[in-house]
């Protein structure tokens, strides 16, 4: 298992090297000058010019830059927003507690409605829940974050007038966590939804629920025992699979409701072209999600010795 | 699909396989006859085509049924709700929103085509390259796919992006003065390429694993090996074993790619680095009135509504396409 993770840790390595390189490239060489971006409006000499230029170490070579980038990024240091005028690190340190916690409920969400769901439709096979089931999931699957979230203010605060409009971060334990965290579960439910059903469905036509339903258990019993703990397993890669939404949810999410995370900064980095922020919270966020898909796979050895015994 | 591999085994020599095969493409094919009619008894597969169809005639037909000019801005009528004026409501420069509305049509319909042609394009050639090639362009093209596939793709779009349109357009403007190509300067043009090429860019790599093991799992097949053993040529063999065994799974990510490139395009003009005003954008329209959906809701509602719908529309479809095609593993 400790060899496992290490050996996937590894693997990180050049994937982060080949990404911090596309995205240094491209934020170097794409939008222009940057000293001039620095210095929108305040043009004032070339002095000055050439002195934020050394200041920012934009005079050296793209490779020299790059090396020392790495060196930088490797203990946490992204370089200093062109806009907020700080240090990147600092504004992401401040940002992921709050992203994380979002994403740690949306995840709950998601694997409680998901596999409940997923249980039902299979108990139901083919039977008008399962239809239902099947139909809910794909229209909130196809309604986007950046939709779903106007919709929801305008039905809970205009029309049923529930709520004041929530903006802001309250900690994990309030409504506008679970409303931001809902919106963003809506879009990777289906996923977990169907691996379920499926799974629970193969698993229900196996021998051994046979043998215990002649035995005489009850079906919550066989369910929520012996079913479950065959039928997991492919659940957990669902849940690994929507880290990527999670994070993609949470940018519109975060800008909607003023959540101060990863994706609130993402948004802004990317209408003000804040360039070292948006490379910083790219490779911040790619680091989080191969993280992530790791503890994942971490859990599905856990639940499946036979997938732990096969990879040593 | 098992005819074209009769055929072949039976056939003693070259012409005569190629007169067989021929005879059998020419007539109806029994898997597809029967894929065909699992899709028209799934209903909601059915519910989903109409939607597509019915954006596809407002794609071409929208701007010649447009009540107004979707361009003309009537400052003495701002925001205002849906009238009888105004169906739709005007926006916060006054122009009518049905109409923007169905310019936006045009816009998303040509984002999912064009975006997965390209994709699947690019997928092909790659995933070709890689199955023939092998070796080390093989490892290479296949790590380049697995990079792209860890990442959320959204991500990187956004980022090519807002990084990418500075130079790109400099460079197709002085491509435009230098070869008299006036229409490429076009900031529309520009645009387009752009966000097509950062989304075909992002998500080409599916294709590529998809058409590689493809290749790899039906080259190994007898009937290929016998084609090969009388002579027929690697062209010939893709072309007709390779290309018509793996058309199903590749029809089946096409259609699923079509209701994502629309949601990708979206969402990158929601965060402003989509296709630019005064083309319409329905993610435009949504992120231009954001902020005021406390006094304009219909401004956000209408054209959030408008493309989860189409959405919802290739969501079914392509579902009912993947059942059709793959009865034996349904999945809802």
């Amino acid at each position: 298992m400790l060899a496992l993770i290490v050996r996937r840790l590894l693997t990180f390595i050049p994937m982060l090297f080949v990404l911090a390189l596309i995205t240094f490239v491209l934020s170097y060489y794409g939008p222009g000058d940057p000293v001039r971006l620095i210095m929108g409006e305040n043009w004032s000499s070339d002095e000055v010019y050439q002195s934020l230029r050394s200041e920012y170490g934009l005079d050296r070579p793209l490779l020299v830059q790059f090396g020392d980038y790495l060196l930088h990024a490797a203990q946490g240091d992204f370089g200093r927003s062109y806009i907020q005028r700080v240090s990147v690190g600092e504004l992401i340190g401040r940002a992921l507690p709050v992203s994380a916690q979002l994403g740690l409920a949306a995840i709950i969400l998601i694997a409680v409605l998901g596999i409940g769901l997923g249980i039902v439709a299979a108990l139901w096979h083919h039977r008008w829940p399962d239809a239902a089931i099947g139909f809910l999931g794909v229209l909130a699957h196809s309604i986007p974050a950046f939709v779903l979230a106007p919709i929801v203010l305008v039905t809970l605060v205009l029309k049923l007038k529930l709520i004041a409009t929530p903006t802001g971060w309250h900690g994990f334990f309030s409504v506008q966590t679970f409303i931001a965290a809902s919106i963003i579960a809506a879009g990777p439910l289906l996923g977990v939804i169907r691996q379920t059903r499926t799974s629970v469905a193969d698993v229900l036509s196996e021998d051994f629920v046979r043998t215990a339903r002649a035995k005489g258990l009850t079906e919550a019993r066989i369910i929520g025992i012996h079913v479950m703990r065959n039928a997991l397993a492919p659940v957990t890669t669902s849940l690994g699979l929507t880290f990527g939404y999670l994070l993609g949810g949470s940018i519109f999410v975060e800008s909607a409701f003023s959540i101060p995370g990863l994706g609130q900064l993402f948004f802004s980095a990317i209408r003000t072209s804040d360039y070292p922020l948006l490379t910083g919270a790219t490779i911040v966020s790619a680091f989080w999600i191969m993280l992530m898909s790791l503890v994942v796979d971490v859990l599905y050895g856990l639940f499946d010795p036979r997938v732990r015994l096969a990879n040593g | 699909m098992g005819s074209n591999s009769r055929a072949a085994s039976a056939a003693p020599s070259l012409d005569q396989l190629s007169a067989a095969t021929q005879a059998r493409m020419y007539k109806p094919r029994g898997p597809w006859r029967a894929a065909w009619s699992r899709l028209l008894r799934n209903r909601m597969a059915v519910f989903g085509g109409l939607i597509v169809l019915f954006f596809v005639f407002l794609a071409i037909f929208g701007q010649a049924i447009a009540p107004k000019d979707p361009l003309y801005q009537n400052l003495l009528r701002l925001n205002e709700p849906p009238s009888r004026d105004y169906w739709f409501g005007t926006d916060e420069v006054g122009r009518d929103l049905f109409s923007r509305i169905l310019g936006g049509a045009r816009t998303a319909m040509l984002v999912a085509t064009l975006v997965t042609l390209i994709s699947a394009a690019i997928g092909t050639v790659v995933g070709l390259v890689s199955a023939y090639v092998g070796g080390i362009v093989d490892s290479i093209l296949m790590r380049f796919a697995d990079l792209l596939l860890a990442f959320p793709a959204f991500l990187l779009a956004a980022f090519l992006n807002a990084t990418l349109r500075p130079p790109i357009a400099r460079n197709m403007e002085r491509f435009a003065t230098e070869t008299g190509l006036g229409f490429l300067g076009n900031r529309q043009v520009v645009d387009f390429v752009v966000v097509f090429g950062a989304l075909a860019m992002v998500g080409w790599s599916g294709y590529a694993r998809l058409i590689r093991s493809q290749v790899l799992s039906i080259r190994e097949s007898e009937y290929v090996e016998a084609a090969r053993a009388v002579g027929v040529s690697t062209p010939t063999i893709l072309r007709r074993h390779i290309l018509p065994n793996s058309l199903a799974p590749i029809i089946v990510a096409v259609s699923v790619s079509f209701g994502n490139a629309i949601l990708s395009e979206s969402a990158l003009s929601y965060l402003g680095v989509g296709i630019q005003p005064p083309t319409p954008s329905w993610g435009q329209m949504i992120n231009a009135n954001l902020d005021q959906w406390r006094y304009y809701p219909h401004l956000v509602l209408i054209p959030g509504g408008v493309l989860a719908l189409l959405i919802l529309g290739f969501n079914f479809f392509g579902d009912g396409i993947a059942d059709a095609l793959n009865p034996k593993q349904r999945k809802g």
